[in-house]
Order: structure tokens, then C-alpha cells, then sequence
């Protein structure tokens, strides 16, 4: 499995990128609760801004426009998907009729739509401009706890081995039964299924004492050089109060 | 299943990741250096086989598993459930930052309700199973649609109880045959 496209750009040089890990966390999670507590009617306005704000950070990044829509593409579908439906949920039986103004309604989808893609595009910023490991280790310095950090940095490691262990029992399932399965589809898939389970369990045993016998004790050590700057702060603070700005002045 | 920011109601939201990483202290705290690494492989396996794409009626659905995590992992399945999130939010953008304790208790409850099915051990084991599958998919399905509710979305959200119902159906199947393969197989890993 081909795996390079993750932080395939975290090693670019931008304003961005050379924020402490721990400030672009908590910046993030700000303007996405910022952005995300907008009403759905009525603010329209208030998102075009957003919009506006986290386009201009997103040209700053200097990552290649085609990477970063090819990764809002992927989760889009689920977007447009809420986004057209919390109109129609909401709209009562009585007014589908021609006379009713749907103004509204199709505001609601917009806002929801941009509401959740703009929160999106934060997301893929967060994880294109900064190394996995990194993010991790910022998390843990935020005080996440150590089991959750360490089973992530796990999967990170070991996910695409067992992906291409995936790829094997699925090619082994073709070639024992080859054509549309009309009968026993569930057996055969279930075995599968336990299959990977099983690898992946043995396979654990096998990882923990290799790594029991680098002295691991629960935790991976923090090797990570990270310096809270205050021009870090300064800038974060700036982007906050910004988008705050439009939240309660406009 | 994993629902993206700004879907739904960001105090809800912001309620359910405190809740999230209170569960995953509990649930965490005591796991041994020995149980990391399995936590991983598992959360790992478990991520990677929800990849694989079950034929049905001319199209496909993916599974959800969270039965068998729940079966296999027991207490430990929230801590596993949570990070598996945080790593799939992060690395492929399933699932939010802000939605990752929405996400974390959908799936995890899943997980143990499965979990609390399978330790009724007067059931015979072969429907515990199915029922671990089942509750390992309605569960969370339930748990979504109270909160897209929550969040204004009409009645009519409840219709995706109607399609997790199918993925419900088969994952009983799946969860079936996988334990009875287990317990063929290596089964310490059912019981451990």
C-alpha cells in the first residue's frame, strides 16, 4: 500500500509550518468552535469572512491547491449529504408547495455546508503542514493521555503493514473462491476477518518484546524539540481574535 | 459513521470530549506495558479490516467490527476505539477534530454493548455473537441519530436506523463466523 501521501508536505517551509505543534492544535480547535457555533440562518455573511480568513492562511501554507482538494473531495460527499438533507428534515410536510418561499431553507444547506467544510479544511491544514509524530507529541505535552498518544503512534507504524496483510487475505479469499459468491458469503468474509485479527495478535507479541527489550514502559520517550515562541502566541492570538472580531461584531 | 465538524451541535460536541477522555482515563488507566502493544495491533486490525467491502445487492457496504472489538478487547475497547479515531480524524479526515468524543462514545458504546452481551454466559456462544455484531452497529447508529436530533435535523434522520439495520444484519453474520474461526483457531483471544 502506498502510504507517501501522508504529511507528504510537512517538511515545506511557511509561517505556518514553523508554528509550535501545540499552538496550531489549540488555534485549530478554537476556529473550528468558533466557526461551527454559527446558526444555521441568517449569518451568511459571517462565513463568507471565515471563508475569506481561512483561505488567505491556506495560500500561506504553500501546499499545491490539487492535494488539498483531492483531500476535502474524499469527505465532501458526507458533507453535501447533511447539508441537503437538514434542509428537507426540517421543512415541515404542509409547505412543499410552489407558493412557499425556500429562501431560507437553502441558506440553512449553504450554511451547513460551509460551516463543516471550512472546519474540514482546518482539520487538513492541521495534518498537511506538521509531522504525525509531532502532532502526537503536542498532544501529549496538552496533556492527552499517554495510552491514547501511544496506541495512535502504533497504528501509524504498523497500519500499512497490516493494510498489505488485508491486500494478501483478500487475494487469497479470490483466488479460494473465485466468481460472485452465491452461497456462504458471510463465512468466507468472516474468516477473513478473523484472520487479520489473528496476525495482528500474534504479530503483537512478537512487537512487545522487541520493544520491551529497548526498555519500553508503557510510553514512548518524548524526543521531540518543541519552543513555545511568543510570536507563536502573538499570531494565533491574532487569528482568534480576528474571526472572534466577526463572530460578535458583525 | 464518523461524523465531520460542523455537522452537529458544537456544545454537544464539546460535552462529549470531555466525557471521551474522562472514559478513556478510566478505562485506560491501570493497562499494563504487555497490553499497549496489543491495544495497538487490535486497533490496528480493526481499522484495516473495516476496509474490507462486503458484496450486497450490486454494491457494497464497508463493515464497523465494533462487535468483535468489543469481544476481544472488553474494557479496553474505548481507549483503543478513541485513539483509532484521533488517528483516522487526523490522517485521513474521517471523522472531525471537535466530533472526535461524538465519534469515540457512538462507537465505543457499541463496543461495550457488544462486550456486556458476550459475558452473559448463559447464551449460547454462537448468538452472543450475532448479538455482539448487531448491537456493535445499532448502538452507534442509535446514539447518531439522538444527536443529529439533538442538533435540529428532523424525524426523518431516523430512517438511517432503517440502512444500519442491513449493515447490522451482516455484521451479526460476520461476527459469527470470525468467533467461531477464533475458537477454532487461537482461542485465547476470545477469552483473554
Amino acid at each position: 500500500m502506498r502510504h507517501a501521501f501522508i504529511d507528504k508536505y510537512s517538511h515545506l517551509d511557511s509561517p505556518v509550518h514553523r508554528l509550535d505543534p501545540r499552538v496550531k492544535i489549540i488555534t485549530s480547535l478554537a476556529a473550528i468552535i468558533i466557526i461551527t457555533t454559527e446558526p444555521v440562518s441568517g449569518r451568511l455573511l459571517n462565513l463568507y469572512l471565515y471563508s475569506a480568513i481561512t483561505l488567505a492562511i491556506t495560500g500561506l501554507c504553500r501546499i499545491p491547491a490539487r492535494y488539498l482538494l483531492k483531500r476535502m473531495l474524499i469527505v465532501s460527499p458526507f458533507i453535501l449529504m447533511a447539508a441537503l438533507f437538514y434542509p428537507i428534515s426540517v421543512m415541515p410536510a404542509h409547505e412543499v408547495s410552489f407558493i412557499s418561499d425556500r429562501r431560507p431553507l437553502a441558506e440553512a444547506g449553504l450554511s451547513v455546508f460551509l460551516k463543516a467544510s471550512l472546519a474540514l479544511l482546518i482539520l487538513i491544514l492541521l495534518s498537511a503542514t506538521e509531522r504525525f509524530h509531532r502532532l502526537l507529541m503536542a498532544l501529549r505535552r496538552l496533556k492527552v493521555p499517554a495510552i491514547v498518544t501511544t496506541i495512535s503512534a502504533l497504528l501509524y507504524r504498523y497500519i500499512f503493514l497490516l493494510a498489505d496483510e488485508m491486500i494478501r487475505t483478500a487475494r487469497a479469499r479470490e483466488s479460494r473462491t473465485p466468481g460472485v459468491l452465491r452461497r456462504g458469503r458471510l463465512k468466507v468474509y468472516g474468516n477473513q476477518v478473523a484472520v487479520i485479527f489473528l496476525r495482528s495478535w500474534e504479530r503483537s507479541q512478537v512487537i512487545y518484546k522487541s520493544m520491551l527489550s529497548r526498555g519500553f514502559a508503557g510510553e514512548f520517550p518524548d524526543m521531540q524539540e518543541m519552543r513555545l515562541r511568543s510570536s507563536d502566541i502573538l499570531l494565533s492570538l491574532l487569528f482568534v481574535a480576528l474571526l472572534l472580531l466577526i463572530k460578535f461584531l458583525i | 459513521m464518523h461524523i465531520s465538524d460542523g455537522i452537529i451541535n458544537t456544545p454537544v460536541c464539546i460535552a462529549a470530549n470531555v466525557a471521551a477522555l474522562g472514559l478513556v482515563y478510566l478505562t485506560g488507566r491501570k493497562a499494563t506495558a504487555e497490553e499497549i502493544p496489543q491495544m495497538g495491533m487490535t486497533g490496528a486490525a480493526l481499522f484495516v479490516a473495516s476496509l474490507i467491502h462486503f458484496p450486497v445487492a450490486g454494491t457494497s457496504i464497508h463493515l464497523g467490527l465494533f462487535g468483535i472489538a468489543g469481544i476481544i478487547l472488553g474494557k479496553r475497547s474505548f481507549p483503543v476505539v478513541f485513539a483509532a479515531l484521533l488517528f483516522q480524524s487526523l490522517i485521513f479526515q474521517h471523522g472531525g477534530l471537535l466530533t472526535l468524543g461524538v465519534n469515540a462514545i457512538n462507537m465505543g458504546a457499541g463496543a461495550y454493548a457488544a462486550w456486556m452481551i458476550w459475558r452473559i454466559a448463559v447464551i449460547p456462544e454462537s448468538i452472543r455473537s450475532i448479538m455482539a455484531g448487531l448491537t456493535g452497529i445499532l448502538v452507534p447508529a442509535l446514539l447518531m441519530v439522538i444527536e443529529f436530533r439533538i442538533t435540529g435535523y428532523g424525524t426523518a434522520i431516523a430512517l438511517l436506523l432503517l440502512v444500519y439495520l442491513l449493515a447490522a444484519l451482516i455484521e451479526g453474520g460476520i461476527t459469527l463466523s470470525a468467533v467461531l474461526f477464533l475458537r477454532k483457531v487461537k482461542p485465547e483471544i476470545l477469552d483473554g
